[in-house]
This record gives C-alpha cells, structure tokens and sequence, in this order.
C-alpha cells in the first residue's frame, strides 16, 4: 500500500520542490520569483502544446521520455520514503541506481537520436559524469549495506531507525558526504551542471533535451523533478530515518509519516537552493576530481567502517 | 557514546588530512590544517575524559589551541604576505592524488593491524586513521610545490605522530609534547623565513625553482 | 542418455565439414549452417542433461596412439558445453545467410571448431584436453584467416593470434606434464588425488593460469583479441568471443578449484587482480574504441575480466562457504550472460558490416530506418551489455556484487582490502559498460547516416535475423528467468544452491533479493499508465514534424553530427594518463605566406598501452637478436655441419660428466 502512496506523493510533490527551491533561489537573490505553483503551471502549459517529431528522429526519440519518467515512478515505489515495507525485489539500492542509470541512458540515446551536435554533446557529456558517479555510488552502497548486512533499502533504513546513534559515525557521515555530490552530479545541480543554463560551452542535461517539447519536455520535466525528489528523499531516509514507519503501521502513523518526509525534503531542497546561490558551476573537466573526491569519501566510508569498527 | 565521539573526532581527523589534497585553495588548506588541530584536539580532551585524566584533557586543550589557533595564524600571514592564493600546478593532478590516498588508506590498515592485534582498543583501533593522515601529509610534501603546501604537508605529519602517540599510549608526558611542539613552531618559522627569502629571490615560492641553486 | 546426445553432437560436426567438403557450392552454406547449428542443439541438449544430473564417460584407447581419448562430462564441463553449443546454434543458423561467399575450406571447418570446443569441456585426461585445445586454436586461426585475401590486416591479426595462442600452449603444456609427472599419470582422476609439494603446486597453477588467461583475453595477454576478434567473419568471432575464450575460465577453475582443489589465498588474489585490471582496462579501450567489432572485442576482455574477479573470489573465500558458492555461480552465469549478449552482439555487427561494407562508428548511423530488426536486436543486446535492468548482465553483475559485499566481516585483512576495492572496480567498469554501449548505440544506429555505406544499407536476410533473434531471446530469457538456469549451475558445487527462487531470487547464506521480472513487470506497467495519462490530459495527439533547431544556420548535415570519437572525447581526457592517446596536428601554409593556412591535417590515435609498452620492447628485443644471429649464417655448408658436429660432442661431453 505504501508504495502508492509514495507514488502519489512524489508525483504531486517533485514539481513543488523544484518551485519551492526556485523560489528560495529567488529570494536569496533578491528577485520576488515565480511562486512555488509555477512548475505545475509549466507542465499544464506543455502538455497542452501538439507533440512534435524533429526531422531524422526515430522511436528512440519517442520512447526516451517514457522510460525516463517510468524509471522515475518505479524508484519512487521502491525507495522506502515513508515506510520501511517495500517492494520486495526491486527496493535493492543496487537495483535502483540501475533504474536511475537506465532513465539517464534512454534519455541520452534521445539525445543522440537527433542527431544535433547539441544531443550528441549532451548525451556524452551525460555518460562521461554517470561512468564516473557509479563507483562511489555502489561503494558507499558498500558502505551502508556492511552494518545492516544487507543491500535491502528497507534494511538498511529500518536499520538505521532502531539505533538512531549509528547516524553521527564516521561511516555514515562520510557516506552521507559522498552520496550527497553524487545526488547533485546525478541530478544536474551546481555545481557539476547548471539546470538554468543555455549556453553550450556549459549544458549537460538541457543539451540532450533541446529538441523536446510539449507533452514530451512535460514528461521529461516532472520526471527530473520526480528523480530529484526521489534522491533527496531517499537521503533523508538513509541518514535521518526519523518518523519513518515500519510495516503494519496504522493509518495516523502513515499521515504523519509522510507529513515527515514532506518537511524533510522541503529542508534538504531548500539547503541545495541555498548553496547553490553561493556556488558557481565548476569546469566539465573539474567535475572529475570532484567525484574523485567523492569517491574517495566512500571508500574510507568503507575503510572506517572496518578501521573504527 | 565515548567510543562514538572518539570514533567521530578520528574521522574529522582523516578527512581534513584528505580534504588538503583536494583543495587548491591555499586559504582553504589552511583552514583544513586549523580544522584537522580541532579535531585532534578534541581526540585528546575525549581520551582524556574517558580516563578521567584532568592533565590530559588540560593537554588537549592545548594541543588544539596550538594546532587550530597559533599555526594556523602563522600560516594565514605568511599567506598574505606571499601574494600567492592557488596550489596552481600540483605534480600529481587532484584526481589521482585523491585515489592514491585511497590506496594509502588501504595499505596504513593493513600495515597497522599487528599494531591494533596487540591490544584491541576503540583507542588504538583508530591508529590506522593516524598512520594514513602520516601518509598523506608525506604525499603532500612529495607532491606539492608551494612552500606553504610544504608546510601544511609537514604538519600533517606532525599531527599523525602527534595522534598515533596518544591513541598508543594514552598521553605521552607534556614536557615531550610541548618539546615536540616547539620543534615544530621553530620549523615553521624557519620556512617561513625561507619563504621570504625565497619570494625576495625569486619571486615566487614554487620549490623546483630551488633546483636553480644546483650550479 | 547424456553421452549419445554428447557424441551425436560431435557427429554431426564432423559429417557437417566432410559434407561441406562435398556438396556445391550454392547448397554449401545452408549444409554447414544448420549442420553446425543442429550439432549446437545437440550440445545444449548434452549439457542440460549433464546438468540435471546425467554423467557420462567414455574411454577410447585407439583413438589416440599411447594415451588414448577419456572423455567425460560433469557440471562444470556440462555449463561449458551448453553454452558452446548455444551460442553454435546462433552461429549456424546466421551462417546460412552470411557465410555464403565464404570459400570451401572455410565453412567446413567450422563445425569442426564447434566440435573442438565441444571437446575441451569433455576431456578427462591431460592429452585429450591438450588435442582438443590444439585442435580449437588451428580451426579458430583457419576461420581467422579467412579473408585474409581482401584485407592485409587479417595477415597479421592472424600472426599475433597463432604466436600467443601457441605461447599459450606451450604454458598450459608444461604446467599440466609437471602435473601429471608429479601425479604418476595423466587422467584428471589421478591429478585430483595426487600430493605434491606446495611449491610444484604453486608452479602448476602460475603455468596454466598464464596459459588459460591469454585464452580468455586476460590482460597483459589480451593483445590477440582486439587484433584477431574484428578481422574474422562475424559469426566465428561469435564464436570465438562468446564460446571459445570461456574456455580459459573453464580451464583457470578446473585447474585450480577442482584439479588442485583450492589452494593458498594468494593465488586467488592474483586471480581476482588480473579480472579487475582486465576490467577496467578492457572496457576503457572499448570506450575510446571507433571500430565497432574491435570495441566488442574489448567488452569481452572486460567481461572476462568480471567472471575471473567471481572465480577469484570463489577461490579466494575456499570452497564449502556459501560466499564462494555464491561468487562461483555468478561467475558462471556470467559467462552464461555473456555468451547471450555477446554472440547477438557480434551477429549484429556482422549485419551491419554486410550491410555497409563498414565497421567504422564515425561512418556508420541512421540505420534505425534502415535495418530496423538489427537495430531493435542490438539495442537488446547492448542493453544487457551494460548491465542495465531488464538486461541480463545485470542479475550477475547483482550477484558478483552480492558476494563482494558480504564478504567483510569473514575475510581478514586480505578481503577488507581487496573487496572494496573490487567493489569500485566493478563499478566504473560497469559505469564505463554503459558510455560504451550507448556510444556503440546511439551512435552506429541513431541519427542520420555519416558515410554513403550507411546510407545506402539494407535489412540482413531472414537467415541472419533469425540466428539473431535465437540470441536475443536466449537473452531475454535469462534475463527474466534466470530462475530457470540457476539451479542448474549450482550442480557445479556440492551443498546447497547459492540462489533459490522463482519470481524473486533469493540468496542463501546471505541477505539480499532480487527480481528480475517484477522490475521490468513494473517498467512496463509504468509506462502504460504514462501512456494512459498523456492520452488523457493532452488535448493534441497528432504529431507534426518540425526542423531541427539548427542556431538559424540552415539545415544541418550529417557532418555536423556527433561521432563515435567526438562522444568518447570527455572520457578520453578523464582518463588521459591512463589511455596516452596520441595525436598529431600537421598545418600546411600556403606557399605565398606563412600566415595563410591551406590545409590543416589532424590525427589521433588510442594505441594499446600495453601493447605499446610491453609487447613492442619484446618484439624489438628480438628482432635483435635475430638479426644478430645472421652472423651465424653465413651460407657456408661447413659451418652448418660443423654446428651438427659441436652440438653432438657437447650434449656427449655433457652427459660423461653428469654421470
């Protein structure tokens, strides 16, 4: 049951996210912003608008947004946001970067199916960043997965909410540091993308969704915001599993529950929006040592787990 | 909650040592070195709570006045004074400097474990964290070619011996850590003069630029 | 039941290459295909059996003058078996349409090959593994050879695969005659039960680890397989890249697991550090890599790489703990996956290569209108390829993974160094597994034609599609049920299964589920309900066409698009100290003025470090001495009997004072 539940959420609530961290930006800049509606008034707009196929396109083209929202939709059933009980056999952590991984690849293909040197330079971009975020990824996964013994997300987070103390170690502060800049690289944030920019010497993301538009950018759109929201959810459960509940809890619990997992995002979305204001994006090809550097983090996630165990 | 806190000041320790190598920033390095003094400072008053040593916790104080406050401030003025803001052109890129460190945080773990076997402790099971800031601070120095990177390399490893020698011991006496402290003051004064000079010969602090004296 | 299955298969090859020997030319391709792919049928039939607990052996003492022929199949055999087989099947089938041009010899002997590698799992003693493992390398180098008319480079592809494979030999030979000296005799069961001495042991297994590894494409003995791989016909490399290399796994663990039983931890570690660094080296050359065929043949160094890393890591935990049990299936499921995706890989490349005369990415493109069954059917195969779900490479990638993971807290110092580490490995390979195929993808098959080759392609016949399609749903089926072949690789170890489970596959010993069919279960339904949605919400459904944005500058053409090299390019950079490109910019100026450019030059090239590095100081080393040793050739008929002569009394003087 809960899974829908999740579902529903993040379906209504990704777009509101990224309003309500747009207007944080605003604010902080001293501009009055859009008002945190504006993302659903987006998507009205463009689903509104006729689809439209480029010239030279294909089904790769087509089938892109699709996959990437439903990747985005079955993460966010399997990711325990508000209850530990998750769908067996998906909800492994491993499984669900790979769904992640696959949204990021049809949308590359889309990319390139355009043949644009805009698609094609998004599309590798996009690869180069995803080859690289993997191994800190799955070795903070690594990381995690050693104290509850196994990589089950329920696990490892109704793990963490029976001891809570476990959450200020160095295990996982330091995996939370690196699954952090790993969030902002998956999710095209400052500093490793930029999502306000048009320029080309600097996109990632919007250079690969350039030729979309209507309905298409629509799914494309909720689907980044939905993917955003997904991780940042799936953050706090990790490293803040506070209010959480687990299986065969009552109705009130669950209401509270995702009253909880609400303001938890809200926090960590508005903490994202507020850094960025104060961060510039770094050069493409800086973005490596910053994963290095994250992926280093991880790896003494690991070590320490075992040095200080 | 003692093996908690002692555990997280480790892992503040390490992660400042490692930070150092990501940062180009010279600024920023030096408040890396003033954070890793905090946090070993903190390794020192929390071991000394724990033994319920008054001496030792005293010690840790100020260690970690030392190390966070009085180097540090050196450093930031020798900093202002040199004009030079960036670690420009390290010999190993960031990169693979990061992913060395994490091959020397393998092999520290594996050198120390006979280390740790001898008598298993929260305390001594942290000296691999120690031995890899040791490492890292030889990395920097290797590395790294501003004078003041020197420096900071130099008193990483001053703090990993400074570590090792409380999580193995619990205290080393004050008279050997003020001494050892002093040695290091005057080190760091006496790069900083070399700095000068340096900068007053050749305009700048890059120590390959050392290599000119050869003939 | 299992052996008459076993030796019909083997029949039919053989009748397959003396009637490819006989019949006309225009009948010849259709006999040996489904010739070759009936005797794979048989095979898979063979090892299914095996696997489901038949055992067989046969003993033929005419056969083989002085030894004889022992044959005999068991689990681990069988796996090796069913997958040979399988992936002939694909291959025979393919073969009717594209083999076509082929010359006589060439088709006949490849059904003998199948039977080769058919043979090498079978074999129960020393000689007949060595026979069959000849007899493997001298049909492969024959199919290798094949065009060797049209193009120059087959001639040395096929140089370096003789010398390496033969240099391979002669370690697997004098690794196993140590054995069976030290064994007092040659067949396996005697080898099993014989002591030697730790250091012999040692000696055994570094000689046949070096011998089997260069089979298998292992770095530093790789550099035959991205020579060899791309310049033969495209269903023997199929063959060779799905079937034939699996053998040197088969080798390394019957060897060491079974033959010598397990052995120190070193080895083990030795073992898993080479399949890491074939990993990440074989995939990061297939990412920079523009020849589609040659980039396949690096993905198989990578994936080999990752079954050695399991079956080091099965070695490495010692036989009997349920984490080896582990480790070892999804090794062997690995190879399993591999062979799947790999043969359809291949096929696929064939198809294309057919179809445009090309294997270069940067001219191929836009064949998603043009060939749309090889396009869906490589899209399949580079989906699980890169270890993607609902691929099939992602359920052993998830279980390799799994037996790393658990590993910590039982494995000693040793373990808590290499697993992360391995762990991270794996991962970036994995990471890099998907730059390249979706480069491999998008760029060979979406968008528009770069050259006129692509351009003026057409679909493969239905005798190509159909050995394909067999492939893809080989794949597909292991990648929504792997359920259906688990239980029968976990016949290998004695105990209980690593995995059970249906739907949801569920470890033993350890935590962790996973299911296949309910992700794609619930991806498929996802989409639906997008689907439903969007044709509910949006008021506009027909769609129009509309130009590319093109900055206002006019219509693009195809030169403007992204190519194979331009996409890698990032990466290339990220991993510049590890790759060393080389590149050279040659700016010719007008002859009026030096200030004037009238044409600028530009080359790159990502040449095989190791390659590069190890192999050409070698070869430069003994150019020298060979040339040094002309001084001892000088033509005059005394001095070569005068050699005879010196050797004869040498060897005598010799022997008078060692006795």
């Amino acid at each position: 049951m809960t899974p829908l539940l999740q579902v529903i959420l993040v379906v209504l609530g990704a777009p509101l996210l990224v309003g309500m961290m747009r207007q944080v930006r605003a604010r902080l800049e001293g501009r009055a912003g859009a008002g945190v509606l504006q993302p659903w008034r987006d998507l009205r707009k463009l689903v509104r608008k006729q689809p439209i196929t480029p010239d030279g396109t294909g089904w790769v083209f087509r089938m892109a947004p699709l996959v990437l929202a439903a990747t985005a939709l079955v993460a966010a059933a399997a990711v325990p946001l508000v209850s530990t009980e998750s769908m067996a056999g998906v909800s492994d952590l491993f499984a669900v970067v790979a769904l992640l991984a696959l949204g990021s690849v049809t949308l590359a293909l889309g990319g390139l199916d355009t043949g644009t040197a805009f698609g094609g330079m998004g599309a590798s971009r996009e690869m180069t960043v995803l080859a690289l975020v993997e191994p800190t990824i799955l070795v903070s996964v690594f990381a995690l997965s050693v104290r509850a013994d196994s990589t089950d997300l329920g696990a490892i987070v109704g793990y963490t909410a029976e001891q809570p103390l476990t959450v200020v170690s160095p295990v996982s502060l330091l995996a939370a540091a690196a699954l952090a800049i790993v969030t902002i690289a998956e999710t095209g944030r400052i500093p490793v993308d930029n999502p306000a920019t048009h320029l080309e010497l600097t996109m990632i993301h919007e250079a690969m969704i350039l030729e979309y538009a209507g309905p298409d950018l629509a799914l494309i759109e909720w689907a980044s915001a939905a993917r955003l929201s997904v991780l940042l959810g799936l953050l706090a459960s990790l490293f803040a599993p506070w209010g959480i509940v687990t299986a065969g809890a009552g109705v009130v619990a669950v209401l509270v529950a995702m009253v909880v997992l609400v303001v938890k995002v809200a926090v960590l979305g508005a903490l994202l929006a507020a850094g960025e204001v104060f961060m510039a994006k770094l050069r493409l090809f800086r973005i490596p040592e910053l994963l290095a550097g994250s992926f280093v983090m991880a790896l003494l996630a690991v070590a320490a787990s075992f040095f200080l165990a | 909650m003692y093996v908690q806190a002692l555990n997280l000041a480790c892992g503040a320790f390490l992660l400042a040592g490692v930070l150092v190598l990501w940062r180009r920033d010279l600024a920023a390095i030096v408040w890396l070195f003033a954070f890793q003094g905090l946090a070993l400072g903190a390794m020192v008053v929390v071991l000394g709570a724990d033994q319920g040593s008054v001496e030792l916790v005293l010690v840790g104080i100020g260690v970690g006045a030392l190390r966070a406050g009085l180097l540090p401030y050196l450093m930031r003025r020798a900093l202002v004074s040199s004009g030079e803001a960036r670690e420009t052109q390290p010999l190993v890129n960031v990169a693979t400097s990061l992913l060395v460190v994490a091959v020397l945080a393998m092999l520290a773990y594996a050198v120390s474990q006979p280390l740790v076997r001898l008598a298993p402790s929260p305390a001594t099971q942290a000296v691999p964290v120690a031995l890899t800031v040791l490492l890292v601070g030889f990395f920097v120095l290797v590395t790294r070619r501003r004078a003041l990177s020197q420096v900071v390399g130099f008193l990483l490893m001053d703090n990993a011996i400074t570590a090792t020698a409380f999580l193995t011991t619990s205290g080393v006496p004050l008279v050997v850590e003020l001494g050892v402290s002093l040695d290091v003051l005057l080190a760091v004064l006496v790069l900083q003069v070399l700095t000068t000079r340096m900068r007053a010969a050749f305009g700048g602090t890059d120590l390959d630029e050392l290599r000119e004296l050869h003939d | 039941m299992t052996g008459s299955l076993f030796v019909a298969a083997l029949a039919v090859c053989v009748v397959t290459t003396v009637a490819a020997l006989v019949v006309p030319s225009w009948l010849r391709s259709a006999v040996t295909g489904w010739g070759t792919a009936g005797g794979g049928a048989l095979g898979v039939a063979a090892g299914a059996s095996t696997l489901a607990g038949g055992r067989w052996a046969a003993w033929l003492p005419e056969v083989l003058p002085l030894a004889g022929v022992r044959l005999s199949l068991d689990p681990l055999g069988g796996v090796f078996v069913a997958v040979t087989g399988g992936v002939a099947v694909c291959a025979g089938i393919y073969a009717v349409g594209y083999a076509r041009e082929s010359g006589r010899v060439v088709q006949a002997t490849l059904p003998l090959f199948v039977a080769s590698m058919l043979l090498v799992p079978a074999a129960a003693t020393v000689s007949t593994l060595l026979v069959g493992w000849e007899l493997m390398a001298l049909t492969s180098l024959l199919l290798v050879l094949a065009e060797h008319a049209h193009r120059a480079e087959v001639g040395r592809a096929g140089l370096w695969y003789a010398v390496m494979t033969h240099l391979g030999f002669v370690a697997i030979l004098a690794g196993l005659a140590f054995f069976a000296a030290g064994a007092g005799g040659e067949a396996f069961d005697q080898l099993r039960g014989a002591t030697l001495s730790p250091a012999a042991r040692n000696v055994v297994f570094l000689a046949t680890l070096a011998g089997f590894a260069s089979k298998a494409g292992i770095v530093p003995l790789h550099v035959w397989l991205p020579r060899a791989h791309p310049e033969a016909p495209s269903h023997v490399s199929a063959l060779m890249s799905a079937a034939m290399v699996n053998l040197g796994v088969y080798g390394i663990a019957r060897v060491g697991l079974d033959l010598l039983g397990g052995g120190p931890q070193w080895w083990w570690l030795v073992v898993l550090g080479v399949g890491a660094l074939s990993a990440l080296f074989g995939i990061l050359q297939a990412a920079v890599s523009t020849d589609l065929k040659r980039l396949l043949g690096y993905s198989t160094t990578e994936n080999m790489g990752l079954v050695l890393v399991g079956v080091g890591a099965a070695g490495f935990f010692g036989p009997g703990s349920a984490l080896a049990a582990l480790a070892l299936t999804a090794a062997v499921l690995h190879v399993v996956n591999h062979a799947g995706f790999k043969t359809l890989l291949f096929l696929s490349a064939g198809s294309v290569l057919r179809a445009t005369g090309t294997r270069d990415l940067d001219a191929l493109g836009g064949l998603r209108s043009r060939m749309p069954y090889t396009t869906v059917l490589f899209a399949i195969g580079a989906l699980c390829a890169s270890a993607l779900p609902p691929g099939n490479g992602f359920v052993s990638e998830w279980l390799l993974l799994q037996s790393l993971i658990h590993a910590l807290p039982s494995s000693g110092v040793a373990g808590a160094i290499t697993m992360p580490l391995a762990v991270g490995v794996i991962a970036l390979s994995a990471g890099l597994a998907v730059a390249t195929f979706v480069k491999a993808f998008g760029v060979g098959f979406l968008a528009r034609p770069r050259g006129s080759g692509a351009e003026s392609a057409t679909e493969s016949p239905p005798s190509m599609l159909a050995g394909m399609g067999t492939a893809a749903a080989c794949c597909a089926l292991l990648a929504l049920a792997p359920a259906a072949v688990l239980p029968g690789l976990s016949a290998i170890l004695p105990g209980a299964p690593a995995v059970s489970g249906q739907v949801a596959l569920r470890l033993n010993g350890v935590l962790g589920t996973i299911s296949p069919v309910l992700i794609a279960g619930s991806l498929v339904l996802a989409v639906a309900a997008l689907l439903a949605v969007l044709r509910l919400i949006s008021t506009r459904r027909v769609r129009r066409a509309a130009r590319l944005w093109d900055c206002g500058a006019g219509p693009m053409s195809a030169r403007m698009e992204y190519t194979a090299t331009s996409f890698a390019e990032p990466l290339q950079r990220v991993f510049d100290d590890v790759l060393a490109p080389e590149s050279d910019v040659d700016v010719t100026p007008v002859r009026e003025s030096a200030y004037l450019v009238e044409r600028v030059r530009f080359q790159a090239r990502i040449p095989d470090r190791i390659e590069h590095r190890l192999y050409e100081p070698v070869l430069a080393g003994l150019k020298a001495v060979g040339r040094s040793a002309r001084v001892l050739a000088n033509g005059s008929v005394h001095r070569y009997l005068a050699y005879g002569f010196y050797a004869l009394t040498g060897a005598l003087i010799v022997l008078a004072v060692l006795r």
